[in-house]
């Protein structure tokens, strides 16, 4: 959207993660995982259930704080946030971190357009001079509504959403329910967008369109993304870089073609040569592929 | 109970035995409820307590029960016609009675042809018959109303959002009838009383409407604000000598900050935890004023509170030398009921301003955070939303407004004391919100005058008042289980013209 860094900024890195770990107890969900993730680029995170996918997520995000490590977020015009160091309910504003839920986390009781107003809270809450003006009903709000009424319609056009707007979030089908939930997560205006499985449950079609609305969030609004999927068809298709996780540890950090190559990422998917019994979810995602 | 949901045109066969089962089921659980609440009553004689035996009126209200069951049973089964010929001549029947006995004086001595010995029962009773004809003679005419219980809740929805939409009419005329009510003939003391009650209990639910309803916070606590307001302006009022104007902020600023007290130690609770510390600090609330006898005078309350006065002109008789009261500066002859229509006229002014102002914030952004807060807390994280202050933003303003009616409360009775603010005054305006459909604000003002109205019309019941106040939560509980009129509309659409359409179910 707000292309005023004009300059390429391909392969510029937008997110540090430095010897990231987080135990809970004895559990060590995430053991000394190093990354760089670049602006412009879809980096996808696979690996099996349990290797610790989401629980960086909650890290990145602000849901944990992380036992070690170091986050940094290269901010494109802000500068840089270590978010490591922040309250959760920051990072998606200040630094721009945006997010969806494997399950998805939708306001299901109110409108389809509520929920993209809500994203735009803070800038609102501003403008309603934090309730007080709003009150006096001044005229100021309400042309910063009717922007954010503006910048929603963008994205209900954008995922088809318009006539439904004013559905109860609730009713729609999944499949749009899941597109709520990235139009919502763009509308807080994020520089970094994580997107935790979201092709689980969509049929062959909708995988397709969410691939295109991906890389067409990638190309017009110039964010960085990172993708944690076990649709490999998603996964292969449109990501630029891919980091797998397995217990917990990095195993494997490259392009496409050389993750697929990797030993390493055989070895965890297929199983050393003795292990036959392939565990479920890989055994799909290895048909898919 | 279990009836298949799948709908039949044509009558089933009936199993005798099983319809026999089931009202017989319903006759016996009212015959062991009622022979100990019915059955015995105790009656003052002199030298003591006796026990006085009903047990005509048990036997009555048994085979009431059965009928009535047998009846709805029929009903459901799509066999109207039996029903329709018992209930309706019994219905024509009973209020023939009423009307003879309430216009010819019992002398005539057909009362005892009635079956109970209170005539508000036997209404009731007359009532319950001539719906259950009316429900006969609607199955007649159309096919047997058997729905799912989704497409029920379905219908009312749709009902809901009409009568909300007819709020926008229905809400001006009501307004209207309370604004005129003191200057229609039967305005008598005791029904501007009543309206008063009922109206701060709107005011109350209004202010609670926006932690329970809006901001899904259950707060059983709510009373405590309530005390705070009517403990800080009766405590102003008397010590420094203030008006009731000018006590009127503050008291509601005191109830906020007691609503943020309250709200810091709770933010990471939900739910049923969440109940029960709001709970207790209600009764900590109520234990600190009746323990704290220096400042709050204890149990013995704080009497001579200031009564209101209109701009500064008191509601007295015989005023001190040298004053002026509102009859002498009006020019018009002492009558006690003017102050009762002032504060009748306060109180609709402050439910008015708790009105417009929720209505307003509704469509402001700090209202909707509330509302995702209760939709989805990880997911307002997500999204940059601030819970703690959200939540506490919503703690204060409900408790101010408990504020502001606590201070009405206190001038209006003149004497406050611990005994005012127990738990069950929360119970009752939580009962009030969650009747009237959580977040509806047209809601409110119906459960208000059913839960709070009726129940001062049943003061001829005694003790069993309270038992109409059960009996009509129990029905709207059945009726509607998500409130009278539970519907959501959205508070922003896409163009600003576009009627709001719910195109929703």
């Amino acid at each position: 959207m707000n292309s005023r860094a004009t300059s390429d900024r391909h392969g510029t890195s937008l997110l540090t993660v430095e010897h990231l770990s987080m135990r809970f107890g004895g559990l060590v969900a995430v053991d000394d995982i190093s990354f760089r993730a670049n602006d412009r680029e879809i980096t996808a995170i696979i690996g099996p259930n349990g290797a610790g996918k989401t629980t960086m997520f909650n890290c990145l995000t602000g849901f944990y704080k992380p036992s070690v490590g170091r986050l940094t977020l290269h901010h494109p015009r802000k500068g840089d946030y270590q978010l490591e160091r922040m309250e959760g309910f920051h990072i998606p504003q200040q630094a721009g971190v945006a997010r969806t839920f494997q399950n998805i986390r939708l306001f299901p009781a109110m409108s389809v357009l509520e929920n993209l107003i809500i994203a735009q809270h803070n800038e609102l809450m501003r403008a309603s001079g934090y309730t007080v003006t709003g009150l006096l009903g001044l005229q100021h709000y309400k042309r910063a509504e009717r922007k954010a009424v503006e910048f929603s319609r963008y994205w209900l056009d954008r995922m088809g959403l318009t006539a439904r707007a004013e559905w109860e979030a609730g009713n729609l089908p999944y499949g749009d329910q899941r597109r709520l939930e990235i139009a919502r997560a763009m509308c807080i205006k994020p520089v970094l967008l994580c997107l935790d499985e979201p092709a689980a449950g969509l049929n062959a079609r909708e995988s397709a369109l969410l691939n295109e609305l991906l890389l067409f969030i990638r190309d017009e609004h110039k964010i960085g993304m990172l993708l944690i999927e076990h649709d490999m068809s998603v996964v292969m298709g449109i990501s630029d870089h891919i980091v797998v996780l397995d217990y917990g540890r990095k195993i494997s950090d490259g392009t496409p073609e050389s993750v697929r190559n990797d030993p390493a990422v055989i070895r965890a998917y297929l199983g050393e040569e003795e292990d036959a019994d392939l565990r479920p979810e890989v055994a799909r995602d290895i048909k898919k592929n | 109970m279990a009836v298949a949901s799948d709908a039949v045109t044509a009558p089933r066969p009936l199993d005798p035995a099983y319809v026999l089962k089931e009202a017989g089921a319903v006759a016996a659980i009212v015959f062991a409820l009622s022979i100990s609440l019915v059955g015995l009553k105790t009656e003052d004689v002199p030298g003591g307590i006796t026990v006085v035996t009903r047990f005509g009126a048990v036997a009555i209200v048994t085979v009431i029960a059965f009928f009535g069951r047998l009846g709805l049973i029929l009903l459901r089964e799509g066999r109207p016609f039996p029903v329709l010929v018992t209930a309706l001549p019994f219905a024509l029947a009973l209020f023939a009675l009423l009307l003879w006995d309430q216009l010819f004086a019992p002398e005539i001595g057909l009362r005892r042809f009635l079956p109970f010995g209170d005539m508000i029962i036997n209404w009731l009773l007359a009532i319950f018959a001539a719906i259950l004809a009316g429900r006969a003679a609607w199955t007649f005419r159309h096919e047997p109303r058997q729905q799912s219980a989704e497409k029920r809740e379905k219908k009312m929805d749709r009902v809901a959002a009409r009568v909300q939409r007819a709020a926008r009419v229905v809400g001006p005329l009501l307004l209207g009838c309370a604004i005129i009510l003191p200057f229609l003939p039967i305005a008598d003391r005791r029904l501007l009383d009543i309206g008063i009650l009922v109206m701060t209990y709107v005011m109350l639910g209004w202010g609670l409407n926006v932690v329970v309803g809006l901001a899904g916070l259950l707060d059983l606590g709510y009373v405590a604000f309530y005390a705070v307001g009517a403990y800080s302006y009766a405590l102003l009022a008397t010590h420094f000598d203030l008006g009731f104007w000018i006590c009127l902020p503050f008291a509601g600023i005191m109830a906020a900050f007691a609503g943020i007290l309250l709200g810091f130690p709770v933010l990471r609770l939900r739910g049923d935890y969440l109940a029960i510390v709001t709970l207790g600090f209600g009764e900590m609330v109520r234990i600190i004023l009746l323990n704290w006898y220096d400042f709050t005078n204890g149990p013995d309350g704080i009497s001579g509170i200031p009564r209101p006065s209109f701009f500064g002109l008191p509601f007295v008789r015989n005023p001190p030398e040298g004053t002026e009261t509102f009859h002498s500066f009006f020019g018009l002859s002492y009558s006690p009921i003017d102050r009762i229509i002032f504060l009748y006229y306060v109180i609709l002014l402050l439910a008015l301003a708790t009105n417009a102002f929720t209505l307003r914030i509704r469509k402001l952004p700090v209202s909707r955070a509330w509302e995702a807060l209760r939709e989805d807390e990880t997911a307002c994280r997500s999204l940059g939303i601030n819970p703690r202050n959200t939540k506490l933003t919503a703690f204060a303003i409900g408790a101010m407004f408990g504020g502001f009616g606590g201070s009405f409360f206190a001038t209006r009775q003149g004497f406050i004391s611990p005994e005012s603010f127990t738990f069950i005054e929360s119970a009752i305006i939580l009962a009030i919100v969650v009747l009237g459909g959580m977040g509806s604000q047209i809601g409110v003002v119906f459960a208000a005058i059913l839960l709070i109205g009726l129940p001062e019309f049943f003061r001829e019941l005694q003790q069993y008042r309270m038992l109409a106040f059960g009996a009509t939560m129990v029905t709207i509980m059945i009726w509607r289980p998500r409130g009278l009129l539970a519907h959501r509309e959205p508070t922003i659409h896409l163009s600003d013209e576009k009627t709001p359409t719910s195109h929703s179910r």
